[in-house]
């Protein structure tokens, strides 16, 4: 048989690449690489994917604060063609009318209440609460009062002396009572309006004749529909808005709520971010461990003729088609991960999450881009300068499979991927600085400890000077592979710190013990009264403080103009506010400018809130005028204060010494907490004391802590797939150093060592790597955890001292572990056959 | 075929430069064999790393089938190794991922060789493999594994074969069956045969002898 080598043409060498790219798959050492990039690209665009849905999730069932996605607030009737285009625009739609007005039973019972009139479809988001009497069984139907009909505080009837089916007056109209309103979604928007709550159709506004030119009347348009939709309703109306006239929305309408939202979509956010830098991680590792791998590979293409550029294009090509399945492979896990988690939390979520947008899955893409070109590609690429020598000479040294420009570069790409995903410059200047921290203390450390193991190694047993030894043979490699493990560990632990210290925030805001309402225009001589009906039914209730209406007009002498008059959205201008005197700084407030008064001090200063002396544009040192009823007064300003508005006490913008405002006619109000049982204790007070005015939280805290609860529980969520993360790329890590250790164990196995010393010897090495991850992994979580609580999350910043044994135990445990199980195979297997193997 | 004259290999070190290989001159014919014997640490794998065009020369040149290697840069070198050179190793070299056949086809198809599997598969008959063609060099014996490394060698019929300690992981029987095998083909291709080898039964059966001392080469 004679044949003959016939030559092909170059595309035929073209070819070449495919094959030998489909004989390196089926090597599987690919695999490892695609896994890498699958496992990178599925947990950024699952992590993302469910951040949107999520937040989504938890922006409508805000909503439901709001009573809508979105409210047009005006002082003026809402001109019909923005109602029109709101339909248009395939929003949902309904108008709310509010005004204070007189309700007459008759002539010896009437009350000042605050009248809001709804139409169909109220409330857009969220649930209204109503009951057939007051205090009676609360139902949540859909309902809202007919025309002709009115829903009314349950204090209310007391005050008016009435029950259901009876009529009462609101201006000309004669209205029946039909329903106790029991809770109103968007209530805590008016929490200090005038007087109880009357509800109302706003059919029925009209026959009232209440509604005149020059009333003080607020219109409300409530929206609800498709996000994007909202959001270009958003943009059309804003232009337009006038004076008087203004947007809330979800985020701006509810601090608390809002609040919330901001922290946990932070932390989403950081979640992904941290994603992306372990995908990073992971992709280095596995492409190291593939490069060096391969050397001996291209030595022997080499060798056999293949040049530089035919090896080039083979791994160029190789990293292209796996790129591109990667990305798709790991978008459908992505997607899939995401699913499993909207499912297994569907029964939990109020609101079926909308669908994730495209945005998730370009990340993944551009993340799987740049972790190919910065962190696959160079070890892979200078496979191409392997000399084919090493097919004499195994010992001739390996390439750096990196160099410090592609730590440089990856890095920079990474810091721009995060803070595109972020979108926030502090939360990657917080994790790149405890980045930076792990990376330069590790390598110092790495260097430092791993040389200095061998001389201790040197007077310890046997054991651990073979394995102080191995560890400082692999020096550098040792180097690397400890920082991947700290960055992992130290994104870890990051996470579980700001998760448990924005849950323990946010339980604190809402203790189980919280005041949940409040009672208002309680006149000073019903004080004994009040006091001794908690005292005999045991109600636990705050300190009184008394409540002067009163306006700021001018600040040094220089009149503030009128609400309206004022120029621009921040422009100082004319403020009103409850007055209140103290003794005492209040609790929860604190001093930013300026000092307390002492409690006998009978000057004329004043204390002001913050964002209000901000609002007044006043500081430490102005002398402000006031007006109470007929009186004007000068103050000075003697400090400045931040108040927590999270707690459920009553809070003041302006606040004077006793001897100030003493003299000025006002009432007293206060918090008090009612268990669900007590509640009928209600209609008992307002009996007794006919005047005041209680709001009911209850019900509103309630529905805030379930929202907590459910941002809780997905924050969780979201850190266990981070652990997951993490967890995998320390496998990567252990896995990307198996090879020279399974060799080295295989050896001693081969020269007599017993299997106690070889695992021994592994355990050690392993332990000792990991602990030493753990401890700068410990430091550079603190330091994040400093930049992301302060700068971030707006939290108070503690050493968390968990971290501090919680980082080298679960470094030495987890890497020790998994070291020690990944190399296994070295106590169970025939040493020669690892060793013809590796 | 080859020709050497005054090379040198200097090696930078802690110590300062080490100089491998002393200023070597040498020639073998085409059609030839000859035996490079030494010590080990002598410079016999680099010279054989030079020669095979896979390492630069600090001074001297090397003509091999004509041309000047020192003319030539990397890429082309290794275009001259897949035109004109077979290897065979100590430690086999072959790639533990392919198949005993696909080992052979390798250098075939990196020459863009389009016939490359029946090729392979007549080499791995010659050499006695013919059942053992879908096999991973994991699960071939030693004198197996270099059995495919011998027929991966002549099967792009090259003009020059290397061949580095080719029976140095064998034990003596399987070694003497390789080395009958190595001879017979490389008759039959009518190739210039360079070894490299400590075994003196080995470098009896060439034609020329050298033997390497201390980076010096002298004819035996």
């Amino acid at each position: 048989m004679s044949l003959t080598p016939t030559t092909g043409t170059a595309s035929s060498s073209g070819s070449l690449s495919w094959r030998l790219l489909a004989r390196e798959w089926r090597s599987g050492e690919l695999g490892i690489l695609l896994a890498a990039l699958v496992l990178a690209v599925s947990v950024v665009v699952g992590v993302s994917s469910f951040v949107d849905r999520l937040q989504s999730a938890l922006l409508s069932e805000s909503a439901r604060f709001l009573a809508a996605d979105m409210v047009v607030v005006s002082r003026t009737p809402i001109p019909e063609e923005w109602i029109d285009q709101a339909e248009q625009m395939t929003l949902q739609t309904s108008l709310g009318v509010g005004f204070p007005s007189m309700a007459v039973a008759d002539v010896d019972h009437m009350a000042l209440v605050s009248v809001k009139a709804v139409s169909a479809g109220y409330p857009l988001r969220g649930e209204l609460l109503w009951s057939d009497e007051a205090y009676g069984d609360i139902l949540r139907d859909g309902a809202i009062p007919e025309q002709g009909e009115v829903w009314l505080a349950p204090r209310l009837f007391a005050l008016l002396g009435l029950t259901t089916g009876d009529t009462l007056m609101v201006g000309e109209a004669s209205l029946t009572v039909t329903g106790a309103v029991r809770g109103e979604p968007d209530a805590t928007t008016a929490v200090f309006g005038f007087g109880p709550r009357l509800l109302m159709n706003t059919l029925d506004i009209p026959s009232t004749g209440v509604v005149q030119p020059g009333s003080r009347v607020g219109y409300r348009l409530l929206l609800s529909g498709n996000r994007d939709r909202v959001s270009e309703y958003e943009a059309w109306v804003s232009p337009l808005l006038g004076q008087g006239q203004r947007l809330d929305s979800v985020e701006g309408s509810q601090p608390r709520i809002g609040d919330t939202l901001d922290r946990a979509r932070g932390f989403l956010l950081l979640a992904g971010s941290l994603a992306v830098v372990l995908a990073a991680a992971a992709i280095t590792l596995a492409s190291r461990r593939f490069g060096e791998r391969h050397t001996q590979y291209v030595a022997i293409l080499k060798s056999l003729g293949a040049q530089s550029h035919d090896i080039s294009r083979l791994y160029a090509t190789s990293l292209g088609l796996m790129g591109a399945a990667g990305t798709a492979m790991g978008c459908l896990l992505g997607w899939i991960l995401q699913e499993a988690f909207i499912r297994l939390l569907g029964s939990l979520l109020p609101v079926t999450p909308g669908a994730a947008g495209v945005e998730p899955v370009l990340i993944g893409a551009v993340t799987a881009m740049v972790c190919i070109l910065f962190f696959a590609w160079p070890p892979l690429r200078r496979l191409g300068e392997a000399s084919p020598l090493r097919v004499l000479r195994a010992d001739i040294g390996m390439h750096e499979a990196q160099r410090p420009q592609d730590f440089l570069f990856g890095g920079l790409s990474i810091i721009g991927l995060m803070w595109w995903y972020s979108g926030s410059v502090a939360v990657t200047l917080a994790v790149v600085s405890g980045l930076a921290v792990v990376m330069g203390l590790g390598f110092l450390a790495a260097r430092g400890l791993l040389s200095g193991g061998r001389r201790v190694g040197g007077f310890a047993g046997s054991i651990w000077r073979v394995a102080l030894a191995g560890l400082q043979r692999r020096g550098r490699a040792n180097a690397l592979q400890m920082v991947i493990f700290a960055m992992a560990i130290m994104l870890m632990l990051l996470l579980s710190v700001v998760r448990s210290s924005l849950i323990g925030q946010w339980q604190a805001q809402l203790p189980a013990d919280a005041p949940n309402h409040f009672l208002l225009n309680l006149a000073p001589e019903e004080r004994p009264v009040l006091e001794q009906f908690f005292t005999q039914r045991g109600v636990a209730a705050e300190t009184l403080y008394p409540m002067t209406r009163g306006r700021i007009f001018s600040v040094n002498a220089e009149t503030l103009p009128e609400w309206e008059e004022a120029e621009g959205e921040d422009a100082p201008r004319q403020r009103e506010a409850n007055f209140t005197w103290s003794d005492e700084l209040p609790t929860g407030n604190m001093l930013v400018a300026g000092d307390w008064w002492e409690p006998e001090d009978t000057t004329s200063w004043v204390s002001l809130e913050e964002d209000f002396a901000a609002g007044i544009g006043a500081s430490v040192g102005d002398r402000l005028s006031m007006r109470i009823g007929a009186d004007t007064f000068d103050a000075e300003v003697r400090s400045i204060r931040k108040v927590d508005w999270q707690s459920m006490r009553p809070n003041f913008f302006v606040v004077f010494p006793r001897a100030v405002l003493e003299r000025y006619p006002g009432m007293y109000m206060t918090s008090f907490r009612l268990l669900p049982t007590q509640k009928p204790l209600l209609n008992e007070l307002v009996r007794e004391l006919p005047t005041v005015t209680v709001i009911e939280l209850d019900i509103v805290i309630k529905e805030m802590r379930s929202v907590v609860d459910q941002v809780a529980r997905a924050l969780e969520l979201v850190l266990a797939v981070i652990l997951v993360a993490g967890s995998l790329v320390l496998i990567s890590g252990v896995r990307s150093s198996l090879d020279a250790r399974l060799k080295e164990s295989a050896l001693m196995r081969a020269l007599g060592a017993r299997q106690r010393l070889v695992l021994g010897t592994l355990w050690i090495e392993f332990l000792v790597l990991g602990g030493l991850a753990g401890a700068l992994a410990s430091v550079g979580a603190e330091v994040a955890a400093w930049g992301l609580q302060t700068r971030v999350f707006d939290m108070n910043w503690a050493p968390t001292v968990t971290i501090w044994w919680l980082g080298p135990t679960v470094g030495a445990v987890i890497v020790g572990a998994l070291g020690v199980w990944s190399c296994r195979r070295v106590v169970r297997v025939p040493p020669i056959q690892l060793l013809r193997e590796v | 075929m080859i020709t050497v004259s005054q090379l040198l290999k200097t090696v930078p070190t802690a110590d300062g430069d080490l100089d491998i290989l002393r200023g070597i001159d040498l020639e073998i014919a085409a059609g030839t064999s000859a035996a490079i014997v030494g010590a080990s640490g002598s410079g016999k794998s680099t010279l054989l790393g030079l020669l095979a065009g896979m390492d630069v020369a600090t001074a001297g040149e090397i003509w091999l089938d004509g041309e000047r290697l020192s003319d030539l840069d990397e890429n082309q070198r290794a275009r001259l190794r897949a035109d004109k050179v077979g290897f065979v190793f100590q430690s086999f070299q072959l790639l533990p991922a392919l198949t005993a056949r696909e080992n052979v086809m390798l250098p075939l198809e990196l020459a863009g060789v389009t016939n490359a599997g029946q090729i392979a598969e007549r080499y791995l008959c010659d050499v006695g493999l013919e059942s053992r063609l879908e096999h991973y060099p994991t699960t071939l014996s030693g004198g197996e594994q270099q059995r495919v490394a011998i027929a991966r060698a002549f099967a792009r019929q090259p003009r020059i074969l290397f061949a580095d300690e080719p029976t140095g992981n064998l034990d003596t029987r399987t070694g003497e069956r390789v080395i009958e095998l190595l001879f017979e083909l490389n008759d039959r291709a009518d190739t210039t045969l360079v070894l490299v080898t400590h075994d003196e039964r080995l470098a009896q059966r060439c034609d020329k002898r050298f033997s390497m001392t201390a980076g010096e080469l002298q004819s035996l």
